[in-house]
Order: structure tokens, then C-alpha cells, then sequence
């Protein structure tokens, strides 16, 4: 690894500290919420901003597949849709856990549970798919095919199912309401760990796929 | 532009003629309908919801026998073509967005030939009321279309895998998942006559259904590719 690697790598250590120190020790909790329930915010929103993020990212992969047909390209997108589930499953358990506290169920079928758990059903079956065909530049095709399709149907669970449906879920990014706004130093802890979890979730990805690529090499080499 | 729809109706037309020699899909859509809706109404019946959660409830019943009905029978259009050997014949005879067409036009013939049977049925075995029947006829056509046309391209990306009939199912279900909230709220709007919320849901729909088609109508030539 080059020197300018290790050093993000550094950085990305010594940020992600200081993340969970501020969430936990510098900002005082928010008001209306239950205890110190609000600092879940600082880890549940950029979990499920990544979990978005890498879907998006196994879209512009798999398309880029579909044209070029190399296999870095469906290397990327499974990688990428591997790290979508797993985050999207963090998403999952940290909502689960401030619905406990704030609504007194872990599950209630909020809107944004229906969608986030369509969302891991997604992820599963394109995994049941790639298990499920043999040659590699077929399951490539399908799989890019599928997870075009899927990425297709993502804006209607984001925007439509819960403008349809009421929801409990806290609106404090999207809404433009001032009294319901964060304030400043909230806002700057939760940006600061956002880009902490992008990096983090960079990172994963190079990892991840320098691994796939070093298989496919050995497959190769094997044959 | 007609020459391609000619062709689009004539691969339709050969797999209705085959589905008409053996009956497999139809068989098994009606029946899954059939006994979903026996066992729905036996247990159910006309009297025991509330009356003021009738009409959400027996949208969600409705849809549920439409949606598992068309998992299991809409899976062939594909399968069969590969089980067959017939799909090198077919790749050959016609273009791809031809073949997509076509498998489209049969599947919306198999979808609406169930609506037809099935929603005038459960509505009589149910006492479903409808205030606003022609909007409902509308919003069944809309869904069964969106219905269609995810169901064809999944099948032909499962006709290329190994695991064939329980693929169909997980593959669909995620992707149908968004449509199947959104034609449940239409379809409740419409038994309980709210003019606003029924135009919601069914631009919801349209809007799905066609990102969709135009989505599938550019991925199918790859797939279809050998």
C-alpha cells in the first residue's frame, strides 16, 4: 500500500473517534426525545445513507458491466451490494432499537421499516440469484440486469409509500420546519460521522474488491 | 413500426396457441385463485370484518390471491421456451424487444383473463361494495399491466438460472413489493369513493408501470442474448 493510503487509513481511524466522542461526550442530548436516545441519530442516519449510497453505486457498476463487460465491473457491484446489506441490516437494528425506546415497539411497520425491509429483500435475492447461475459471465449479466431493475423500483419506496402512508419517523433532514430543525452542533457532528462512515465504507470497497479480483485471478490461473 | 407490432402480436398469438393446446399456466393461475379465494371466503365470509375495515381489508385480500396467483403461473413464459429448445428458433425468427412484446402481450392476456374470472367473484362471494366500479375496473388494468410486465422480465432472467420455480418468487417479490402497497391504497380508494386519493395511487402506478416497461424494453435484448 502507498504511503497516501495508510495515511486516509490513519485519518479515518482517528476520525471515527473522535465521531463517537462527540456523539457521546460533546453534545448535550436533544430535547423531545427519551433519555439519550437522540445520539443514535449520529450512527443510524449515515448507516442508511451508506446502505443508499452502495446501492446506487451497484447500479452505476452493473450498468457499466452491461456496456464494458469487464469483470471489475461486476466485481464492484456485488462487493457493493454485499456492503448494502450489511449496512442496511445496521440501519435496520439501530431504528429498531429508538423505535423500542421512543414508540415502545421494536417493529410497528412505519413506513420506513416497510421500505428499508423491501430494500434487504432486494439485496437477498440478488444474492439467491448470483447463487443460482453456474457461469460466471451469465450470473454477471443477470445479476447487473436485476440490479438495474431493483434500483428502478428504489425511488418508490423512498418517496411514494411514505408520502402515501403516515409515518412516526423523524423528518429533521428533509423537513422545513425551523423549530424541528437540528441545531449547529448537531448538524456538524452528524455531517462529521457521514463522512466518516462514506470513508469507512470506501474503504470496505477497495478492500472487497482487491480480494474479488485476486480470485478471479487464482480462478484464472487454475484453468 | 407496424411490421415490428405484427411480428410483437405473432409471437403472442403462438404462445397463447400453445398455452391453449395444454393449459399449464391458465390451470395453474385459476386454480391457485380459485381455492385462495374458497378458503378466503369460507374462513372470512361476507359478515365478519367490521364494517368500517372492509374496505382496506378485502383490497388486501383481493390483491394478495391476484399477486400469488400470477407467481404461480406466470413463471412459464420463458421456462418453456428453454425446456422446450425452442428459445435458439425464436432468437433467431425475431428481434429481441419482438420476443419482449410478445411474452408481454401473452402474460397481460393471462393477467387479465384472471382479473376477469377472479374480481367479479370475490366481490360477489365477499360482499365487496365498490363505489366508484368503473375507476376499479381501471385500477385493476393498471396493476395488472405493472403486474405484466415485472413478471416478464424476471421470468426471462430466471429461464437463464438453475433453480428455476422457487427463483421466480424471490426474484418478484422485492420488485413487486412498492407496486402491490400502491394498488391496495388505489384499490381502497375506489371501494370507499375518495376521488383524491384514488388519482394519487394511480399516477403512482402509471408511473411505476412505465419506468418499468421502459427499463425492461432496454435490458431484455441483453439478457435474452445468448
Amino acid at each position: 500500500m502507498n504511503r497516501f493510503g495508510l495515511a486516509l487509513k490513519w485519518l479515518l481511524f482517528v476520525w471515527m473517534i473522535a465521531v463517537i466522542w462527540a456523539a457521546f461526550m460533546w453534545i448535550p442530548s436533544a430535547q423531545g426525545f427519551k433519555g439519550e436516545s437522540s445520539r443514535i441519530v449520529f450512527f443510524h442516519v449515515p448507516t442508511a445513507w451508506v446502505a443508499t449510497l452502495a446501492f446506487l453505486v451497484s447500479c452505476v457498476a452493473s450498468a457499466l458491466y452491461l456496456w464494458r463487460r469487464k469483470p471489475k465491473y461486476d466485481f464492484g457491484a456485488a462487493v457493493s451490494n454485499g456492503l448494502g446489506l450489511l449496512f442496511a441490516v445496521l440501519a435496520t437494528v439501530t431504528g429498531a432499537i429508538f423505535a423500542k425506546i421512543m414508540w415502545g415497539a421494536y417493529w410497528n411497520w412505519d413506513p420506513r421499516q416497510t421500505s428499508i425491509t423491501i430494500l434487504l429483500l432486494i439485496y437477498a435475492a440478488y444474492f439467491a440469484l448470483r447463487s443460482a447461475v453456474a457461469d460466471p459471465e451469465k450470473r454477471a449479466t443477470l445479476s447487473a440486469v436485476y440490479s438495474i431493475l431493483a434500483f428502478v423500483t428504489v425511488p418508490f419506496l423512498m418517496f411514494i409509500v411514505p408520502r402515501i402512508y403516515f409515518s412516526l419517523h423523524p423528518d429533521v433532514i428533509t423537513n422545513s420546519d425551523p423549530n424541528n430543525s437540528l441545531d449547529s452542533a448537531h448538524l456538524k457532528v452528524l455531517l462529521a460521522s457521514l463522512a466518516g462512515f462514506t470513508g469507512l465504507s470506501v474503504w470496505l470497497y477497495s478492500v472487497a474488491t482487491r480480494i474479488e479480483e485476486i480470485r478471479h485471478r487464482r480462478r484464472q490461473e487454475v484453468l | 413500426m407496424s411490421r415490428w407490432l405484427a411480428e410483437a402480436l405473432a409471437v403472442a398469438a403462438k404462445d397463447l396457441r400453445a398455452e391453449f393446446r395444454t393449459r399449464v399456466a391458465l390451470n395453474s393461475l385459476a386454480l391457485f385463485a380459485l381455492t385462495t379465494l374458497a378458503a378466503v371466503s369460507y374462513t372470512i365470509g361476507p359478515y365478519r370484518l367490521a364494517t368500517e375495515d372492509r374496505p382496506f381489508l378485502l383490497s388486501v385480500l383481493l390483491w394478495i390471491v391476484i399477486f400469488f396467483a400470477a407467481l404461480a403461473g406466470l413463471d412459464r413464459s420463458f421456462v418453456k421456451e428453454e425446456e422446450s429448445h425452442t428459445a435458439p428458433l425464436l432468437r433467431l425468427a425475431a428481434a429481441p424487444t419482438v420476443v419482449w412484446a410478445g411474452k408481454l402481450l401473452y402474460n397481460l392476456v393471462l393477467i387479465f383473463a384472471l382479473m376477469a374470472m377472479l374480481a367479479p367473484l370475490f366481490c360477489v362471494l365477499m360482499g365487496f361494495e365498490i363505489a366508484m366500479p368503473w375507476r376499479f375496473v381501471l385500477v385493476l388494468a393498471a396493476g395488472g399491466y405493472g403486474l405484466a410486465v415485472i413478471t416478464t422480465i424476471v421470468a426471462a432472467i430466471i429461464a437463464q438460472a438453475l433453480t428455476r420455480g422457487a427463483l421466480f418468487s424471490v426474484l418478484s417479490l422485492p420488485l413487486l413489493l412498492p407496486l402491490l402497497i400502491i394498488v391496495i391504497e388505489g384499490t381502497t380508494a375506489v371501494a370507499t369513493g375518495d376521488l383524491a386519493s384514488y388519482s394519487e395511487s394511480l399516477r403512482a402506478i402509471v408511473t411505476m408501470a412505465g419506468a418499468m416497461t421502459i427499463v425492461s424494453a432496454f435490458l431484455f435484448p441483453v439478457v435474452w442474448r445468448d
